[in-house]
């Protein structure tokens, strides 16, 4: 268990900021989009913003395990859904 | 811009028991004053959207405590 990355180091909570604030992003445009179907540009910055919180997610998920569970994110090996640190640690 | 908060002044009883608030302040909120929302408004960064709590500066409303306690702040 060797690994370079371990759950709280310096890397895990700028990736967890990145994601949090591009998610805020995501309700914010979300809001607005359900009043404003037809603004083109939002729907493209929506669309961005999913690839983006996709790409920072995934880099996450990959360096840290799964954040989502019930088959919405892989594991590595051995299990890690049930590693520390608990959401209310972070 | 107008200022998002604005005072009042009470009328102040003569049989008031308690020290008297002479100004009062409330606050009003941007979205009142937009209407619908226009598209392609300018954005905050994410990081900054994430700190203020809005993605549009024109929907930002500053808080820095009661205004009716010190010093009044526009």
């Amino acid at each position: 268990m060797a690994t370079a990355n371990q759950p709280g180091d310096k890397r895990f909570y700028e990736l967890l900021e990145k994601l949090q604030a591009v998610d805020f992003v995501l309700v914010e445009l979300n809001l607005y989009l359900d009043t404003h179907p037809t603004d083109v540009n939002a729907i493209n910055q929506f669309n961005q913003q999913t690839e983006q919180r996709w790409a920072i997610a995934q880099e996450f998920e990959s360096l840290y395990g799964p954040l989502l569970n019930f088959g919405h994110s892989y594991s590595g090996y051995p299990w890690q859904w049930n590693n520390v640190p608990w959401p209310w640690q972070v | 811009m107008y200022s998002q908060i604005r005072v009042y002044y009470p009328y102040i009883s003569p049989f008031d028991p308690c020290p008297p608030i002479r100004v009062k302040t409330y606050q009003v909120n941007p979205q009142l004053f937009i209407g619908f929302q226009p598209e392609n408004l300018p954005q905050f960064t994410p990081m900054e959207a994430l700190r203020r709590g809005v993605l549009w500066p024109a929907l930002y409303s500053p808080y820095s405590g009661r205004g009716d306690q010190e010093g009044l702040e526009g």
